[in-house]
């Protein structure tokens, strides 16, 4: 193990949303970096067969600690935190309502956040936050987006939960930095894929209406492989010097949204319609008007911010992730599309 | 008006109020400031609160919308008749039929209303059924009522955090998940049944998805057959399984009968005519054709009008309540309704989880449901 990384491997670790997609692989990578005190904080629901899988494959994986609770509980906090030197957040919860993801994302990151800062032996807060808080409404299609971007200052106009909860759990990270002197790293993964997430990017395109309409054209995606966007979770936690910062997670190789949908359609075949994007964000605009002229009678569904945001199309680095956090990419582009389209192969979905 | 409790409801309240004429919003509180905080910035209300009895001082509401979980319905909505607030409470009206009864006589006995939000009785097409009704379309007292409520499992947003969780507070409701989710279906059969009810016998048991989910003891499919002392019967059907989803309601009179359905917002009336030989095959079917057309047409040119909103039986509801509170009018939902489905539930929740702690105060051995003490009526 590199001797420069913050905490040493008998040091504790916590990881919520450890069932999760990204959240099995990092508890997966923290073992094989040889951390042999990971604690997995799990919803009391869940049914653990990403973590079993992980825990099962590494021999280090039966010295992990499962902790069963809910973030929205400050005494099930404490137990998550109780004595934990890094924590890493990724723990989100898929809601549709503002409420709700407000509860799941900023105010669980809080009740997180209050108890690391009273139990744990607090080096480091790595919080996994998303691409969804950025705006591109000023941005020239095709320019770069990357950590110095501006933040969406309008989700509710976006008509966007998630965007919303991930931008007040950020808020309330670099509050907690500020105030507190909690030290923390902020994550952005772009579109994680990769077996065990069988859905479409909605950058690529929607089937709202009953067919699916591919909206994302020749736009370069901001892909991350999982296992990529893992270790880049997992080197947040542990690099010296990162303290405050934030970091845009995609892959070096990158494939347009017509290609990438090409290659799913070769597996997976099925009838699209393409529709540019130029006609994408008129229609948006009218629906967005039309919403705002009724008092809502048709919620804001499509409106620019959301067009913009996942359809316009911008370049994206990852420059930074290997200057400062030292990542490269374990699984290549090829190796990583093998391994997502293999999942529809198999004839498993 | 103000809102305690800013939880995923309270969204719905903030903009079926907006359209309110009259109504201004003076007040948020959640015992968690930061979801008070959260929907006032949405939408640009900066008067937030932590604490109900600062917030009833301060702001000094009219009406307070009450939308936290029905375990804190009671102490609310008794501490805002006390500060001399107006109610609306969302379902479930309380926890039990008592308090509810409690609160009523509180509100009446201070010249204050009371409402529970039972909303799904004020969309366009119950309201075409009640005028209907009041025409004495059915030719007399209904004879059998049906009503069909289903509830998809699929939205694990709402399912998945109360499952492997005893302590969540769906759960520690006497009726868990039914508790919160059926008295919008139970509370239509309200107003066309008697108070003393003579028989109430209901079934349930947990559908295979559920057990596969992870449901533990919650009970997701309900049956209950109903007679009230004048003979009326009623059937209530609660599923997480049937696809399409069920949302409707049907009267059936002496003369006529009457459904509505929430889920297409349609009414159909049901004519006792009687046809010659095998047009009995084709006139009954092409008359609800012609009916269904003129449904479709109908909730277009409601669209177009701007009628047709998704929560239109909030806004319908919450201006019928204001208006009621303005004129010193009987409230748009009478206490005898609100309290007879109080009573229904507590029964219901007796019947099908006889171990769990539950309000059971109005139920006689045999079945049958007692009728509510004297209650003061509008």
């Amino acid at each position: 193990m590199n001797p420069n990384y913050i905490i040493s491997p008998a040091d504790r670790v916590l990881v919520t949303g450890s069932n999760g997609f990204i959240g099995a692989k990092v508890v997966g990578i923290l073992l094989e970096y040889g951390f042999s005190n990971v604690r997995c904080f799990v919803r009391p629901s869940s049914r653990m067969d990403r973590l079993k899988q992980i825990l099962e494959a590494s021999p280090a994986g039966q010295g992990a600690e499962i902790v069963r609770g809910d973030l929205l509980s400050r005494e099930d906090c404490r137990r998550a935190a109780e004595g934990v030197s890094v924590i890493y957040h990724l723990a989100a919860g898929m809601e549709k309502s503002f409420a709700g993801a407000f509860m799941n994302s900023a105010l669980a990151t809080r009740n997180l956040l209050e108890a690391f800062q009273a139990h744990g032996r607090v080096a480091r807060f790595v919080n996994v936050s998303s691409f969804a808080v950025y705006s591109n409404l000023k941005l020239k299609r095709g320019a770069l987006l990357d950590e110095s971007c501006p933040l969406e200052d309008a989700p509710q106009a976006r008509y966007d939960a998630y965007c919303f909860g991930k931008l007040k759990q950020e808020e309330i990270v670099r509050q907690y930095r500020d105030q507190h002197g909690l030290p923390s790293v902020i994550l952005r993964p772009g579109a994680v894929f990769g077996p065990g997430k069988p859905a479409l990017s909605g950058r690529v395109g929607i089937d709202t209406f009953g067919f699916f309409i591919h909206l994302g054209g020749g736009n370069q995606l901001p892909l991350t492989y999982v296992d990529n966007c893992a270790e880049a979770i997992v080197l947040a936690g542990l690099q010296p010097g990162v303290d405050g910062e934030v970091f845009n997670v995609v892959d070096d190789e990158r494939l347009t949204s017509a290609e990438f949908l090409r290659a799913y359609k070769r597996v997976k075949p099925f009838f699209s319609v393409r529709v540019p994007y130029f006609l994408a964000y008129g229609l948006s605009c009218l629906w967005e008007d039309f919403s705002r002229w009724r008092d809502g009678q048709l919620p804001p569904a499509f409106n620019r911010r959301r067009a913009a945001a996942e359809w316009k199309g911008n370049r994206y680095s990852n420059q930074k992730l290997h200057d400062r956090l030292g990542w490269k990419p374990r699984v290549n582009l090829s190796g990583a599309m093998t391994a997502f389209l293999a999942q529809y192969r198999r004839g498993a979905i | 008006m103000a809102i305690i409790g800013c939880g995923k409801i309270a969204d719905q309240h903030v903009l079926a109020s907006r359209r309110v004429a009259s109504c201004q919003i003076v007040g948020l509180c959640d015992r968690e400031v930061l979801m008070a905080r959260q929907l006032g910035e949405r939408f640009g209300i900066t008067a937030c609160f932590g604490d109900a009895g600062e917030m009833l001082r301060a702001a000094r509401p009219d009406v307070v919308h009450i939308t936290t979980p029905p375990q804190g319905h009671f102490a609310l909505a008794k501490q805002c008749l006390e500060a001399g607030s107006h109610v609306y409470l969302e379902k479930p009206f309380t926890v039990t039929a008592p308090e509810a009864g409690e609160l009523i006589h509180l509100a009446d006995g201070r010249g204050l209303k009371i409402t529970a939000g039972h909303n799904l009785q004020f969309t366009p097409e119950m309201l075409r059924m009640r005028r209907l009704v009041g025409e004495n379309f059915l030719g007399g007292k209904p004879v059998h009522l049906e009503s069909h409520f289903s509830y998809d499992l699929g939205d694990a947003s709402y399912v998945g955090p109360l499952l492997g969780n005893k302590d969540h507070w769906v759960r520690q409701l006497p009726g868990q998940l039914l508790h919160n989710i059926l008295s919008h279906g139970l509370a239509k059969l309200s107003p066309f049944l008697d108070d003393d009810l003579a028989e109430l016998h209901a079934s349930a048991h947990q559908s295979e998805q559920l057990r596969r989910l992870g449901g533990e003891e919650i009970l997701d499919e309900l049956r209950v057959l109903i007679r009230d002392g004048a003979g009326t019967t009623a059937f209530f059907c609660f599923s997480t399984q049937l696809k399409p989803g069920l949302n409707r309601l049907r009267v059936c009179g002496p003369a006529n009968s009457l459904t509505v359905d929430h889920a297409s917002g349609t009414l159909v009336r049901h004519e006792n005519r009687s046809y010659k030989s095998y047009l009995t095959f084709l006139a009954p079917p092409l008359n609800e054709a012609g009916q269904q057309l003129r449904n479709a047409c109908g909730n277009f040119i409601s669209f177009v009008n701007g009628r047709l909103h998704q929560d239109a039986g909030m806004k319908e509801l919450i201006e019928r309540f204001y208006e009621s509170i303005r004129s010193q009018s009987p409230p748009p939902i009478p206490y005898r309704e609100i309290l007879l489905t109080a009573r229904m539930m507590d029964e219901i929740f007796a019947q099908i989880y006889p171990d769990r702690k539950a309000g059971r105060a109005a139920a006689a051995p045999n079945g049958a449901v007692r009728p509510a003490a004297a209650l003061p009526q509008p």
